[in-house]
């Protein structure tokens, strides 16, 4: 285990920006997608193949595990592909491979590599972790059960010592932040059958995050709802109740998040993080949840909700179309040199304006997430307190710029 | 004529292409996406440009079928 406490903090990777961002603010692992074969086929950065190499060395150096998502269903055509891709994994010391299909699991297991059973398997009782016990370490739960279930699992994997290929106890993995969706552990149909694009070929297309209005047919009557994005869930937030999480017993918690902005990984890892190490001091309390739920609410929401982890018996849905964060980031301009010596980096204004007292942040595939407050800044080679679009901008700043970074502002939402 | 483009980089291997028209495309093996076949690449868009009028229909059918897309179909 590298974990630093007594619950794994594993962070959403969709691109280098927010790996980054997951390894400076405190993940204990990371997962991504590679090409096509993952649940986010359809965003628009996927990493390639080539890209494995450096997750691993850039999350070894920070002593985090690095896993593959493969968890889509698997065609035959696809089954020369994922041989290539664990092949690849493995090779470039990838820890594991989160997969669903059996064929997935099987060359997995005969290359000697790490298996975590993806929720899309819907682990629900204790028959079956044992059952996929024979082929693997982690396996995450059902979205669907209460903590009092996932409490009973673990206890239950410790009485009976089922263990994993490793040796080890099986760890109990279970999502702790991040969008859900009404459909049992992400197995819907709506995306395929109406736009031909499969939720399980990772190409949803969010059918139930949209309004919807219900017509009595034979009279045109139209029912009037209470909330019209009648299937669309608010996100899970297990941030306020992290201290019960843990006591359930649970190994690892995963932030849900591959397709959302790099900031939003750094705001959300970095808050979890502070929680669970204020778990393990003993000094977790509802004032620090208040602070921590504040920054949640500044990145990408529907509302929160506790999931089905308390066991409430219903849902809790969204009233909102996108999000309801607090605040929202605005393009400022892009990195243009660092001078190392002088600590000072330039950037080329092609946006908005800036001005002295915003919150500024600047993200980038090497860079992550870096965000300051702007006290003083030179606006074409003189100070000032404001710049506009075209201006050549140096602020001072200890960290290295690159070109390949962009310079953004937040404002209220 | 018909001219039809692939845009193969953005394939999800859904397989529907090759439902609609199998005999235009075909699952690669070694990537698991969709090939046009007897196409020329063109910075990764795939084109087809065939004289035969009757493959149309069907590629329309799989154009209309990609779920990210990625298929272009024209009679010219």
């Amino acid at each position: 285990m590298t974990s630093r406490g007594s619950i794994e903090l594993m962070a959403p990777a969709g691109n280098f920006e927010s790996l980054q961002a997951a390894l400076d603010n405190g993940a204990d692992s990371v997962y991504f997608g590679v090409e096509q074969l993952n649940m986010r086929a359809r965003a628009s950065i996927n990493f390639t193949l080539d890209d494995l190499e450096e997750i691993s060395r850039r999350s070894k150096e920070k002593n985090v595990r690095t896993y593959l998502t493969l968890n889509t269903i698997i065609y035959d055509h696809d089954l020369s592909i994922i041989k290539t891709l664990l092949d690849a994994a493995k090779k470039a010391g990838i820890t594991a491979v989160i997969a669903m299909d059996q064929a997935v699991i099987a060359y997995a297991r005969q290359i000697d590599m790490e298996v975590h059973i993806s929720t899309q398997i819907n682990i629900t009782n204790i028959e079956t972790v044992k059952f996929y016990a024979m082929f693997a370490d982690t396996m995450v739960l059902s979205r669907e059960l209460s903590l009092n279930q996932v409490k009973k699992i673990v206890e239950q994997i410790k009485k009976e010592e089922i263990k994993g290929p490793s040796g080890r106890l099986v760890e109990i993995e279970i999502f702790g932040h991040g969008a859900l969706c009404m459909a049992v552990s992400g197995k819907c149909y709506l995306s395929l059958h109406s736009k031909n694009s499969s939720a399980n070929r990772g190409a949803c297309k969010q059918n139930c995050r949209k309004k919807y209005t219900v017509i009595e047919q034979e009279t045109g009557f139209e029912i009037e709802l209470d909330n019209e994005y009648m299937m669309s869930p608010k996100d899970l937030c297990t941030l306020d109740f992290l201290d019960q999480v843990a006591d359930a017993g649970i190994k690892v918690l995963k932030i849900e998040g591959r397709g959302r902005a790099p900031e939003y990984v750094a705001k959300v890892i970095r808050s979890y993080r502070e929680a669970i190490d204020a778990i393990d001091a003993g000094t977790f309390n509802q004032e620090k949840v208040a602070g921590w739920m504040e920054e949640l609410k500044k990145v990408y929401n529907r509302g929160f909700w506790s999931g089905y982890y308390l066991g409430q018996k219903l849902g809790e849905w969204s009233d909102i179309s996108g999000s309801a964060a607090t605040q929202k980031k605005l393009y400022v301009g892009k990195g243009v040199h660092y001078f190392p010596k002088a600590n000072v980096a330039q950037f080329k204004m092609e946006a908005f304006d800036i001005n002295i007292g915003d919150q500024l942040l600047i993200t980038g595939p090497s860079t992550g997430v870096k965000e300051f407050d702007l006290t003083e800044m030179m606006v074409n080679d003189k100070p000032s307190d404001s710049a506009k679009k075209g201006d050549e901008v140096t602020i001072k700043l200890d960290f290295r710029v690159r070109a390949s970074d962009k310079l953004y502002k937040y404002v209220p939402a | 004529m018909v001219v039809i483009t692939l845009q193969r980089k953005k394939c999800i291997g859904c397989n529907y292409c090759v439902e609609m028209a199998p005999g235009q495309f075909r699952m690669s093996k070694k990537d698991g996406k969709s090939v046009l076949l007897n196409s020329t690449d063109k910075k990764g868009f795939h084109t087809l440009k065939s004289a035969e009028n009757h493959i149309f229909e069907d590629c329309v059918k799989a154009q209309e079928a990609c779920p990210v897309k990625i298929i272009s179909t024209k009679l010219v």
